[in-house]
């Protein structure tokens, strides 16, 4: 058990990051079980404390009566400092032991910038940060999330990747790792990770190897081990009413990003915006039943003490029950000075309607996200929302009172043109317009948050290459001067940053030595704009011989394979090569979920439904 | 109108990092879990009608913080306690309640002295020369020291605030013991007291090391120390 000096916590800026005895925080007798887990988010506390994908996990693994599990964050670079002059390892927030101490460290992979944060911390850890290099006493170090999906830049550091979603694949895990301990640990390490092989939806990158052919492009990823599958295919949870769920989380005492009860209505999004990673990721619709979600709303509430209920989900106006469940909510909990809020906006009346209700009296902004200019651009990206959507969306905000809104936009996507990026600007122009008709004043405040488009695997646009960084510094420029009224403010966002999260998004294995170039030369939190050192990537790039543009740039052939073919999401490459085709057709394509599939191959290759309890 | 109580409560080694505005939450959430009848403020944005003493820096432990509460319904003080007790976290014990009548003074406004017991980390053979430190500023007219925070400079005289510190030696150092008057013209906290012995008084301790923690608070006057829950 590590202890932290006086003087080290009275240097570091908010030392209660690194104090943990919150409410609802789990500390077992590691004596009494079989298998512990330091469950880590590479970034700062207040980030990974609002995860609910790691509140999740923290439950399911807790509630076995064999196993431990306990958290731990990046250490911010003040306490790392402290960290490293003391000679004190990275240590979990309940037991206060050495990460290096405990059976599997966990890793959530939710971005491709925090990549650096995990070699930082297994230094921090002393574990080797090379799977090779790990002895028979190193914990396992494993991965999951949205970015193990594309795993091969993080194959060399990472033992296995477990895809999908890990409610139950966490509790194989568990439940391998404590039968192998309880054998005498037959097999040693090898051993265990043949095992972890055998368990659906893991992948053990040591046992398949890469090859590449003489232009680069990649070869192939197969397997060289018996225990491995040729393919991995993502876990997912059938029926979301039969999951756990985390209704006794870890209360902090700090203010974390998402201080507030989540309440997940439902999973997945088949809209199918053709941009969107997480809609193909978290395939098919499946929705609480709203007993359900009333029933853990009282539980969360009872436990937590926390007076919000954000109501959470890829898009959760599309919630069937949204409107029912919305107002039984506040019914049940105005009395108990609890709110409620929705985190994400359709362009539509109705979700105003539904703003109204829960922001009854603060009007604290609304966002909308028509992510292009240009209704043309908008059917190839099949966003299926018109002018006129946004017109009576926004119309229906001020006239309830809004006079303030956000919209994001994103540049750099497929066949885009100069009048595409016009179209923000007029776009942003004609909202601010109808304030004016609305209410007869001026004062509108209209906010444009512009983000450059990042191709990502498993995606309609994989194959894309991304704008150059002096284009999308070009078309941002040529925002800057459409943006000339006071009531409208426009941000946007780094364009190297997006260049490197779209080589880290679509690398492949070759990309390992690089973040281990960066990161020696100083790398880490590289998604806080304070910490982005591009000159120490560039030099990252230059050392090693790797050609970023190979990853970020270059339009893939269809017929090349990529780096994360191996990995299925359950969705066909043969449908996402269509989805490409329609979208350079600007053809739109219907949502799923009420009939109309569209043979993604989902739901029949994994053997699960579209839950949708609107369904008449 | 609703009942008050007023609570005497600790914050515990486990929490001393906390900072006050975390630790006045955690204290909130504990009494939604208990599912007290806590009153909340009326308006557009409601706010549970809950009020503290004094404001503890981060860093800080006390044995001895209070806090009025108003309910909308009479309950058993004890059962108050008993219910609260259950829902707070690690570091955070209740040591007291009653009932307050009405009319009572606001918390804030009566408490006008703290007590701080501060170990501070020395060599045994460092122990003399800082037991000669603390004797020179009790011996000493006037203490001054140029307070530094975001909003600017301001020279303050600590004797205003502190009268004298009394040292005793432990094991691993030395424990001071100090009563710091809160006036309305302000006061001083026990890191400022510390830095301005190392600064002006010839201190050698590491201010950072060093552990504080509020012993009382009071309503004194000519006569005597009250506290709060004796009011």
């Amino acid at each position: 058990m590590t202890k932290l000096p006086p003087a080290v916590l009275s240097r570091v800026a908010k030392p209660a990051r690194y104090t943990g005895q919150e409410w609802g925080s789990v500390t077992k007798d590691h004596d009494k079980v079989d298998a512990t887990f330091a469950l880590a988010f590479p970034d700062v506390y207040e980030v990974g404390m609002s995860h609910l994908g790691l509140k999740i996990l923290y439950h399911v693994v807790n509630r076995r009566p064999d196993a431990a599990a306990e958290r731990v964050y990046a250490p911010w670079p003040d306490m790392e400092a402290e960290l490293r002059r003391e000679g004190i390892p990275l240590h979990t927030l309940e037991s206060f032991r050495p990460v290096a101490a405990f059976d599997i460290v966990g890793f959530t992979l939710q971005y491709e910038l925090s990549y650096t944060n995990i070699l930082n911390m297994l230094d921090l850890a002393g574990i080797p940060l090379k799977s090779a290099d790990r002895g028979e006493e190193a914990p396992l170090v494993i991965a999951g999330g949205p970015c193990a999906f594309n795993a091969e830049p993080l194959a060399d550091f990472i033992d296995f990747f477990v895809l999908g979603e890990s409610e139950e694949a966490l509790d194989d895990v568990a439940a391998a790792v404590a039968a192998w301990k309880k054998a005498g640990k037959p097999g040693g390490r090898r051993g265990l990770l043949a095992r972890a092989a055998g368990i659906g939806g893991v992948y053990v990158p040591a046992f398949y190897e890469a090859r590449y052919n003489a232009d680069g492009t990649l070869a192939g990823v197969t397997a060289t081990d018996p225990a491995a599958p040729p393919a991995i295919t993502k876990r997912i949870v059938a029926d979301l009413e039969q999951a756990p769920y985390p209704t006794r989380p870890v209360v902090p005492f700090l203010e974390v990003v998402h201080d507030r009860i989540m309440l997940e209505l439902f999973r997945g999004c088949t809209r199918g915006c053709r941009f969107c990673q997480a809609g193909v990721l978290y395939r098919p619709v499946r929705e609480r039943r709203p007993e359900t979600l009333l029933r853990l709303a009282q539980e969360l509430v009872d436990n937590t003490g926390y007076n919000e209920i954000s109501l959470t989900s890829l898009s959760s106006a599309d919630y069937s029950c949204l409107k029912d469940v919305v107002g039984r909510l506040i019914d049940q909990f105005q009395g108990q000075g609890v709110s409620v809020s929705l985190p994400s906006l359709r362009i539509d009346s109705f979700s105003i309607e539904l703003a109204q209700e829960v922001q009854k009296v603060r009007k604290s902004g609304l966002t909308f996200a028509p992510e292009a200019g240009t209704q043309r651009l908008r059917d190839v990206i099949n966003k299926g929302v018109t002018e006129q959507d946004l017109e009576e969306a926004v119309g229906a905000a001020f006239r309830a009172g809004w006079s303030g809104v956000k919209l994001y936009f994103m540049i750099g996507l497929p066949t885009e043109t100069d009048d595409d990026i016009r179209g923000i600007a007029a776009l942003a122009h004609r909202v601010r317009d109808i304030y004016r008709e609305v209410t007869g004043k001026r004062g509108a405040r209209v906010a444009v948050s512009v983000s450059s488009f990042v191709p990502k695997p498993h995606t309609p646009f994989q194959w894309y290459g991304q704008n150059s960084m002096d284009e999308l510094e070009r078309k941002q420029q040529l925002l800057r001067t459409l943006f000339r009224d006071r009531s409208v403010t426009f941000s946007w966002h780094d364009a190297r940053v997006s260049f490197l999260e779209a080589v880290f998004a679509r690398g492949d294995r070759r990309l390992g030595e690089v973040l281990l170039a960066a990161w020696r030369r100083g790398a880490k939190f590289d998604g806080w704009s304070e910490y982005f050192k591009f000159d120490v990537w560039q030099e990252a790039f230059r050392e090693t011989g790797v050609d970023p543009l190979f990853y970020a740039a270059r339009e893939r052939g269809a017929a090349e394979i990529l780096p994360w073919d191996h990995l299925s999401a359950g969705v066909d490459k043969s449908f996402l090569r269509r989805e490409y085709e329609q979208a350079l057709a600007a053809a739109p394509t219907p949502d799923c979920r009420r009939g109309d599939c569209r043979a993604c191959g989902v739901c029949q290759g994994l053997g699960v439904d579209i839950i949708d309890w609107g369904t008449p | 109108m609703g009942k008050k109580y007023r609570l005497a409560i600790t914050k515990g080694e486990e929490i001393r990092y906390v900072s006050h505005l975390d630790y006045m939450r955690a204290v909130e959430r504990a009494v939604r879990r208990s599912k007290l009848p806590a009153a909340y403020s009326e308006g557009f944005n409601p706010h549970m009608k809950l009020a503290f003493a004094s404001a503890l820096s981060v860093g800080v432990a006390s044995e001895a913080e209070y806090l009025d509460i108003e309910l909308t319904a009479e309950v058993d003080p004890a059962a108050v306690g008993g219910a609260l007790a259950r829902e707070l976290p690690p570091g955070i014990a209740v040591r007291g309640v009653r009932t307050m009548g009405a009319g009572r003074a606001a918390l804030m406004a009566v408490v006008n002295l703290a007590t701080y017991r501060i170990a501070v980390p020395l060599p045994a053979a460092a122990l003399d020369a800082a037991e000669a430190a603390i004797a020179a500023f009790n011996a000493a007219p006037a203490a001054p020291y140029v307070k530094e925070s975001p909003k600017g400079r301001r020279e303050i005289d600590v004797k205003n605030f502190v009268h004298s510190i009394a040292a005793a030696r432990r094991p691993g150092g030395l424990e001071l013991t100090l009563a710091v008057r809160i006036t309305p013209a302000g006061s001083v906290k026990p890191a400022e007291v510390l830095a301005m012995l190392v600064k002006y008084f010839g201190l050698s301790a590491d201010p950072d090391a060093a552990l504080v923690t509020r012993t009382g608070l009071f309503v004194a006057d000519g006569s005597g120390r009250v506290a709060p829950l004796d009011l």
